[in-house]
């Protein structure tokens, strides 16, 4: 449990280390909580030849409102993300997921881009990163791109980002409807395991309770995580009745192609996806109807 | 040495005062064998068999060789040769063990070579340049299909895989089959769950040339360890010291490393240099041969309508792995409590050891008691649901009554003592059980699978480890003693010596705070020492919750030799018989004239340097050894399999409250009491602690931990990725209920604790579970129960309630 031997450098700034990424090739590998890397760098089944530790990079880590996106720079401790009061107000569904990543310890640490960047198909950010329709900005010393979260992820642990680029902002839309209610379920064996199948939903509502659009997604039950924006469309203008719900929950775990492991067969986790779609998206309309109701007071 | 008391006439004994050992631990002040750091020491890495099975056709270690820093390349074909096997648990001398693979490979994970090179990291890379050329041969996972006849053998030469097989009949079980109204007969398999302490097995071996002495720093909990050491080294028992004052980072049984040692052993003295073997994680779980019983239970019962059981037949099937050690023997233990705290009259019991190709299995918590207590304990509430009886009655009807100890079970043991139904009673008032059983009819009435489990187990404690004569009739060992030395420096102070390293039971806290009650000293005023294996009296080790018994029951006569030692000079010199002497905190006055008196310092004093002072026949110096053999031990087996082994009796009544999600099958503890009678508790915390720890074990076993295979042989959950262990969060808020029933066999009426909780908990989560599942008309017999597993028992019996 040595990591293979490995050079290392650290940036402080965002041009030093996409200098670092571009001069060191493909070996080199950004380290920012190193939550998901270390270990693998331990049982070598990482092997980065340079790491790039951006944790001093000044730059990558913020949080801010503008617009209708709330901002937070890459290297984002989680917690933060978790405990911070604009995000909490604007974007509920990030605190809501990140109470199941990890535990407290490694939310202290462990960073919203490297939890991007990571791409296991279970997480949870990159899921709310997908239902949400995110924005992703990267950076090379080729430039700035910007990219929808759902473009991001290819497969488990692979995305569709050069060797030289770096995450270095996700923005989070914000949803400034009057009644919007968001949930995160998700069933793991243990508390802060990666889901066995994890869902997230967000509706926002009219004055007469019918939906003016939603958004839900699933991770975990495919090879990435997966939105399912056509479904959600079919919402939109419905009163949400729970056999609605039902419906388009069933639609969705029907349309994922889940693997197998040692803790949760295919049909486990197609069953999981169902149930905690339809759980997600009936919590998220009750939270919208409370709102609307008055009973929650932000 | 009986005197049972009651806690309350005890000074030090029973209260509740600050551990000795938990000050260093809590400023991180341990000495582990990882902080042991030698001149020129070197390290160990190993390259593991991918293969469950093969044939080692060539090894290619030049490349490796040739990488900087690293010193050597060993191959079993030179270790093998240049060692003899380990010991093996039974009579089977073909089945031979030795830490490096040679000729061929039994089971993926296996050590084949391994690298010593300057650090750690440069062994791990040149373990990556050796190159094994493996031809594979077919291998066997599975324990019944490792039975059948042409199954692949994992030792060819022993000619099966079957490693022992015994059918024990004790009393009339045939009879009592025929003449009992109701059968029931069940399957309940055990997973292979382990012990899987935070620290690793690590060693530290160093050969001097000038003494020919070997010096032993290890991580270890194994009886014999020097001796074994030795022989597999072919060295005079005399030329290795182990070192026992090594803080051990945890056990529970597994922390054996003979293996482990002999190879850093051999390669300490074949190159001359201190050499370190830490095992690393994946090291551990693939190829630290320390797994633990897996087991499949064939159990029947035959009983009255009112509920009386009146015999049993239990087949136990257990997967040693690869090779063998202790295992088998965890098949033995159970024989000592075969029967738990019930009065069944008559039993069978068949137990079967096999080998497959999977990593080794190694003792853990019980020794094979926990396994079979949550089969009888599955029995027990299967046999209640058969009747329709309430599962609480048909447990006080068999439960061995207080008025009946010492009470005889068919096997052969002596339980000691008991009060199992006041114990029983205890946890439920703790739990409010009619509320309790109110709150789940609530949740089912809600849509909610809810379940009430109990379970009601026994902990054989005091180590008279008898089985090993049952399983190796050429093994004919009848002692498992205890020994502590009691010294009283020049300035007074006092000073316990003890003969083996500690894994976390607290011995520091146990013989201080005996010593201090039999001296009548402040325990935090005397030290307790570790001699190394060349300076210690006996010691078998702390397995088999013996040591608050036997090294317990060794302080208190070492000290008491002192007590009169003292008495005698203080007679001696104020010129009366010993009788008249009144000792009060070891300072001494003569009865009825308290102005004659003498102080602590002054016996001392007469003691070390005034032998003209001394009395006739007195030794000076003040120190004296007890060596103690266990309570009830000594005695061979009958013909027919009958021996007293453990001699005193702990019991555990666990009432548990479980709810599962009915549609994603994920079950979460709720609500926990445990009732624990272990006799007198030398430090209740320390017991607490034992409880706490071994309950939390026992959520492992019973809801998340398994080292599963896949079916091309691999271990599947080899990090902590996989094989998952209960955190903090996974373990409800846990209620002990404490009881005491004083051992009449022990110094001060204690029994052992050391695998508390453990040994009842898995089994009263299964029955939690399965009363939970009840309402469904399907059952879970299979550790650890998984929501997958869960999930699949729910859906199938609703496909089958809708067809």
């Amino acid at each position: 449990m040595k990591a293979a031997a490995f050079e290392y450098a650290r940036a402080s700034s965002i041009e030093e280390a996409c200098a670092l990424l571009r001069e060191r090739g493909d070996g080199a590998r950004l380290i920012a909580g190193g939550q998901s890397l270390a270990p693998m760098m331990a049982m070598r089944l990482a092997r980065p030849t340079w790491l790039v530790d951006i944790n001093d990079v000044p730059d990558l880590q913020y949080i801010r409102v503008e617009g209708e996106r709330l901002r937070a720079g890459a290297c984002t401790r989680q917690r933060a993300l978790e405990r911070d009061a604009r995000a909490i107000r604007l974007v509920p569904l990030l605190s809501q997921a990140l109470q199941w990543v990890g535990h407290i310890q490694t939310r202290n640490r462990g960073t919203a881009g490297g939890s991007l960047a990571h791409a296991d198909p279970s997480a949870e950010l990159p899921l709310v990163a997908c239902v949400l329709d995110a924005e992703v900005s990267v950076r090379s010393t080729r430039g700035r791109r910007a990219l929808r979260a759902g473009d991001l992820f290819t497969g488990p642990m692979t995305t569709t980002l050069a060797a030289d680029e770096l995450i270095e902002e996700i923005a989070w839309p914000i949803w400034r409807e009057d009644h919007v209610g968001s949930a995160f379920t998700e069933v793991s064996i243990r508390h802060g395991d990666f889901a066995l199948v994890a869902a997230a939903a967000q509706v926002a509502l009219d004055g007469e309770a019918r939906c003016l659009r939603a958004s839900f997604g699933v991770g975990g039950a495919d090879a990435t995580p997966v939105a399912f924006p056509e479904l959600a469309q079919t919402l939109a203008g419905a009163r949400l009745e729970d056999s609605i719900i039902s419906t388009i929950a069933e639609r969705a775990a029907a349309a994922l192609d889940p693997g197998e492991d040692l803790h949760a067969s295919a049909h486990y986790r197609r069953h999981l996806a169902k149930v905690l779609a339809e759980r997600s998206l009936l919590e998220a309309r009750d939270r919208a109807i409370a709102r609307r109701a008055g009973q929650i007071r932000q | 040495m009986a005197s049972a008391a009651a806690p309350g006439e005890f000074r030090y004994i029973g209260k509740r005062r600050r551990t000795k050992e938990g000050p260093r631990f809590v400023q991180g002040r341990g000495r582990y064998v990882a902080d042991v750091a030698l001149p020129g020491m070197k390290h160990v890495a190993l390259v593991m068999s991918p293969h469950p099975s093969a044939r080692i056709i060539a090894i290619r270690t030049e490349a490796a060789r040739a990488l900087p820093g690293v010193r050597y390349v060993l191959t079993g074909e030179e270790f093998c040769a240049a060692t003899d096997s380990l010991q093996i648990g039974v009579d089977a001398p073909q089945v031979r063990r030795y830490a490096l693979a040679h000729e061929v490979v039994r089971y993926a994970g296996e050590w084949v070579v391994a690298i010593v090179a300057d650090s750690r990291a440069l062994a791990e890379d040149a373990a990556e340049l050796v190159e094994v050329e493996y031809e594979p041969l077919p291998f066997v996972v599975d324990p019944e299909r490792a039975l059948a006849a042409d199954a692949p053998l994992v030792h060819a030469a022993h000619g099966s895989n079957v490693l022992y097989h015994r059918r024990f009949v004790w009393g009339p079980v045939d009879e009592a089959f025929a003449g009992a109204a109701h059968h029931i007969a069940f399957r309940a398999v055990w997973g292979r769950s382990s012990t899987v302490p935070i620290e690793t097995f690590g060693v530290v071996a160093r050969w001097d040339p000038g003494t020919e002495l070997l010096d032993v720093w290890a991580s270890i909990q194994m009886p014999k360890f020097p001796d074994q050491v030795a022989r597999a080294l072919r060295l005079p028992g005399n030329a290795v010291r182990v070192h026992y004052d090594v803080d051990v980072g945890g056990s529970y049984g597994g922390k054996r490393g003979l293996k482990h040692t002999a190879l850093a052993g051999y390669l300490a003295m074949k190159l001359g240099a201190p050499m370190r073997l830490i095992e690393d994680r994946l090291e551990n779980m693939r190829g630290g041969d320390a797994h633990g019983p897996d087991r499949i239970f064939d159990m029947g019962a035959a009983f009255d309508s009112d509920g009386t059981i009146r015999a049993l037949r239990i087949r136990a099937v257990d997967d040693a792995g690869a090779y063998t050690g202790r295992a088998p023997l965890q098949l033995g233990k159970p024989i000592t409590a075969i029967c738990g705290p019930y009065r069944i009259a008559a039993i069978e019991y068949e137990p079967v050891s096999v080998m497959t190709h999977k990593t080794p299995q190694e003792a853990v918590r019980g020794f094979g008691q926990s396994p079979t207590n949550f089969a009888l304990e599955r029995m027990m509430d299967r046999v209640a649901a058969y009747l329709g009886m309430d599962r609480i009655a048909l447990r006080r009807h068999n439960l061995i009554r207080k008025d009946e100890f010492p009470y005889r079970i068919p096997s052969g043991s002596a339980y000691d003592s008991g009060d199992y139904h006041t114990v029983l009673d205890k946890a439920l008032a703790a739990i409010d059980y009619p509320a309790l059983v109110a709150e789940r009819d609530t949740a089912r009435r809600a849509g909610r699978l809810a379940g009430i489990g109990i379970s009601t187990c026994l902990e054989p404690s005091g180590g008279n480890a008898a089985f090993e004569i049952l399983f190796n009739p050429k093994n004919e060992t009848t002692t498992w003693m205890d020994s502590c030395l009691v010294r009283i420096d020049l300035a007074g102070a006092v000073t316990g010596v003890i003969g083996t390293s500690s894994s976390g039971q607290g011995h520091e806290t146990l013989v201080s705070t005996v010593i201090g009650e039999v001296l009548e000293r402040d325990p935090a005023s005397i030290r307790v020492a570790r001699a190394d294996s060349l300076s210690a009296l006996p010691s078998n080790s702390p397995v088999g919750s013996r040591m608050a018994i036997m090294l317990g029951g060794a302080a208190a006569g070492a000290a008491r030799k002192i007590r009169e030692a003292l008495i005698a000079i203080a007679a001696h010199n104020l010129d009366c018989s010993v009788e008249k002497i009144d000792y009060r905190d070891g300072d001494v006055s003569v009865i009825g004239d308290p102005s004659r008196k003498m102080t602590w310092d002054q016996l001392v004093e007469i003691a070390h340097r005034k032998y003209h002072r001394l009395p006739p026949g007195l030794e000076p110096g003040l120190q004296a050894k007890f060596v103690w053999e266990v309570p009830t031990g000594g005695g061979l087996p009958t013909p027919d399999g009958r021996v007293q082994m453990y001699p005193c009796y702990a019991f555990e009544a666990h009432v548990v409250y479980v709810e599962i999600d009915p549609d994603t099958a994920r079950p979460e503890l709720r609500r926990y009491v445990c009732g624990h009678d272990c006799g007198v508790m030398i430090n209740p915390d320390i017991v607490h602690g034992m409880t706490y720890g071994g309950i939390a074990h026992g959520i492992g076993a019973a809801l998340y931990e398994k080292f599963a295979y896949t079916p091309d042989g691999q271990l599947a959950s080899g990090t902590f990725m996989d094989y998952l262990i209960p955190s903090a969060l996974e373990v409800p808020a846990l209620t002990i209920v404490d009881h005491c029933t004083p051992s009449p066999l022990t110094t001060f009426g204690q029994k052992g604790s050391g695998e508390a909780g453990y040994l009842g908990a898995p089994a009263a989560i299964a029955n939690a579970v399965n009363d939970a599942l009840a309402p469904l008309g399907t059952t879970l017999d299979t550790l650890p129960m998984t929501p997958h597993e869960l999930w699949r028992k729910i859906s199938a019996a609703r496909a089958t309630a809708r067809s």
